[in-house]
């Protein structure tokens, strides 16, 4: 019989959605190192495999920030800015979309790297996925910053996790810069297309690191309010 | 007055007026009405919190709406009864107030069944104030209603989200800096948390022994009651510091979460300010149903003299406790098990910042006699908390529906009363 009950007034918190997607677009690029270390190997059946996996948590992300946003009106009160949660849900969900339009880029290539920079790349996908590890990090401070009514002493933590994300995302520029000298020196001595597409897929591997160390900076914008 | 003395009928060897009879009958089913409805919403947030299970919710309801109807409940009770009418008006006709008040209830309690089975916003308190002031107006006379009484309810209407919205940011911002964002939360709840259990027994138990306790025949000087309210709050405050003192802080929870030790103390004091609130849910809410009937019976006893001074019989009120208590038991608890499951961003810490900022505000308007919509009052705490950013998501178009409850609730009343008025007048004779 009665619809005019209190709970009306209480939406759904859209912060541990926003969290199981930022956990799945980490899954996703972690994912890489398992595809990249196959590809390097020349083993294209296990690389395949894992890029399906990619795929099935890329759009495991998909589905995620399309619910997040399905249940999330504009007449919703938040302690946050409605626009920054949308963009800081958006920055996440790019590490996914990357990931997997770079594991798509190499399967089609068949790209292996020259032995020169081999080793070095699979590096950069390890500092890629660590910064986005410790980007999750900062986003699952949520519970705790929405807790404290986001007090400065729970910001002060994650002001510290943010400057890790900086110091990581500094590490994998620094590393690409490293394989891009290395390409250069090499390129007279490879197919052209090939060194255009080594050069593009080392672009995007670092904008994963970019994206992750964006998620801490628009976090931080969040929080300020 | 041939109409009152007419009235009366011989059953089971009592001679009882029908006039009686209906006015029970309809009080209970608004008591009903208020008990499977109102109270839902008041015990709610307690449920939501998860500091107390439905079952205990319906145990503290059921003692606490009694408590509160029958210490604090007199004078909003008089309001309904005889401060929204100019009573002098009815010298003449006694009868006419006797429809009036029986078309009232009447309509409140159709357009309650009405609204909710559309899903439309409404508010018991509302639907009676409009329905008393729709048939006063023009069944007996624009200048029947004491408009300024009835002005200063619409006031306090706007009001009171307003002032529980404003305690609840305070008390959470006070809450955040003591005891949530320090270096120790846990000993911090344990330290301070004594201090809001008094806070809570000595805001009630003052407005009470101010306002309310008059009606049972207990009236007390300034300092006395102070004192007594004291003592009330330190009681409170010894009982749960008692209650706390086994909680114990526990690593292993509160790796994932940091702060579930704390909040398990907060859900202690959580119990107490859901038994404030059933106070004050009972001290508002019930004159609703029961001072249309109390003001029939005034008539009826005194054999059509208006405004012979009649006190409150206590049997009154037991109608509406019980009514309230059979709404509770027959329908009351799934409300409070759908809303206690659609609530739970509530954590104890925000449910007792909001639902004591709630309490302090009705238990100050029963004092005053002023007749508030208990859920509009609670939805004002809530969205309190949610502008000290204490709470995820809240969604504002509550808001819209309590401005929608204003605009509907009032006329819809008001015009069902005006009809009922008429027919009960074409029944039993002008």
């Amino acid at each position: 019989m009665v619809r005019n009950d209190i709970s009306g007034l209480f939406g759904k918190s859209p912060i541990n959605p926003l969290q199981q997607h930022m956990k799945q677009a980490h899954l996703c690029l972690k994912e890489f190192t398992v595809f990249a270390k196959a590809a390097s190997e020349g083993d294209w059946e296990k690389a395949e495999a894992s890029r399906a996996l990619i795929i099935k948590k890329e759009n495991k992300a998909d589905e995620l920030k399309k619910k997040l946003r399905m249940n999330l009106p504009s007449t919703f009160m938040m302690p946050f800015s409605r626009r920054d949660l949308l963009d800081l849900l958006l920055i996440q969900d790019s590490i996914a979309n990357i990931t997997k339009d770079l594991a798509g880029l190499m399967t089609t290539r068949k790209m292996i790297f020259p032995t020169e920079i081999a080793s070095d790349f699979l590096e950069l996908a390890n500092v890629c996925v660590n910064t986005s590890d410790t980007a999750l990090e900062a986003i699952n401070e949520l519970d705790e910053l929405l807790e404290t009514a986001f007090s400065s002493r729970e910001r002060k933590k994650v002001d510290v996790i943010v400057s890790k994300i900086n110091a990581l995302e500094h590490e994998s520029d620094k590393t690409q810069h490293q394989i891009r000298t290395k390409l250069f020196a090499l390129e007279t001595t490879l197919p052209p297309v090939d060194v255009m597409f080594y050069y593009r897929a080392i672009e995007w591997m670092g904008e994963t690191a970019d994206a992750a160390q964006k998620v801490g900076s628009r976090l931080e914008v969040m929080l300020a309010k | 007055m041939e109409i009152i003395a007419s009235s009366y009928f011989g059953i089971f060897g009592f001679e009882i007026s029908i006039f009686i009879m209906l006015a029970i009958a309809f009080g209970l089913f608004m008591a009903w009405g208020v008990g499977a409805n109102d109270v839902a919403n008041a015990m709610g947030t307690s449920v939501g919190s998860g500091a107390i299970n439905i079952k205990q919710a319906i145990i503290i309801a059921v003692i606490f709406e009694f408590a509160g109807a029958i210490l604090a409940g007199g004078e909003v009770t008089a309001t309904i009864r005889k401060g929204i009418l100019d009573a002098t008006l009815f010298v003449d006709d006694p009868h006419l107030l006797i429809y009036g008040m029986l078309a009232s209830l009447l309509a409140a309690g159709f357009w309650l069944m009405i609204a909710s089975s559309l899903g439309w916003p409404v508010s018991t308190t509302h639907s009676i104030v409009g329905a008393i002031v729709g048939f006063g107006a023009v069944g007996v006379g624009v200048d029947a209603v004491a408009w300024g009484k009835v002005g200063t309810i619409a006031l306090s209407w706007v009001i009171s989200p307003i002032l529980a919205g404003t305690i609840a940011f305070m008390l959470f911002r006070s809450l955040q800096n003591l005891i949530i964002d320090t270096e120790n939360p846990f000993d911090n709840a344990k330290k301070y948390v004594p201090f809001y259990m008094f806070l809570v027994g000595f805001v009630i138990s003052l407005v009470t022994i101010f306002k309310g306790l008059k009606h049972v025949g207990l009236d007390f000087d300034t300092s006395t009651s102070y004192l007594l309210a004291l003592g009330f709050g330190a009681i409170v405050a010894i009982v749960g510091t008692w209650w706390i003192r086994g909680i114990r802080l526990d690593p292993a929870e509160n790796k994932d979460f940091h702060f579930t030790s704390m909040e398990r103390v907060f859900s202690v004091l959580m119990v107490i300010t859901a038994a404030a609130m059933a106070f004050a849910h009972g001290s508002n809410d019930v004159a609703n149903a029961i001072g249309p009937l109390a003001a029939v019976y005034g008539v009826i006893e005194s054999g059509g003299m208006i405004g012979a001074k009649s006190i409150l019989p206590v049997w009154v009120l037991l109608v509406g406790g019980f009514g309230i208590v059979l709404g509770l038991v027959t329908y009351g608890h799934k409300v409070i098990a759908t809303i206690g499951t659609g609530i739970t961003q509530l954590t104890p810490s925000r449910g007792f910042a909001a639902t004591l900022a709630a309490a302090a505000t009705v238990v100050i308007a029963s004092g005053t006699g002023l007749p508030v919509s208990t859920t509009q009052v609670l939805v004002g705490a809530v969205l309190g908390v949610g502008l000290a950013r204490g709470l995820a998501a809240l969604d504002t178009r509550v808001i819209n529906k309590i401005f929608l409850s204003w605009i509907v609730t009032l006329p819809a009343g008001a015009f069902m009363s005006i009809l009922f008025f008429f027919a009960l007048k074409g029944m039993f004779g002008a």
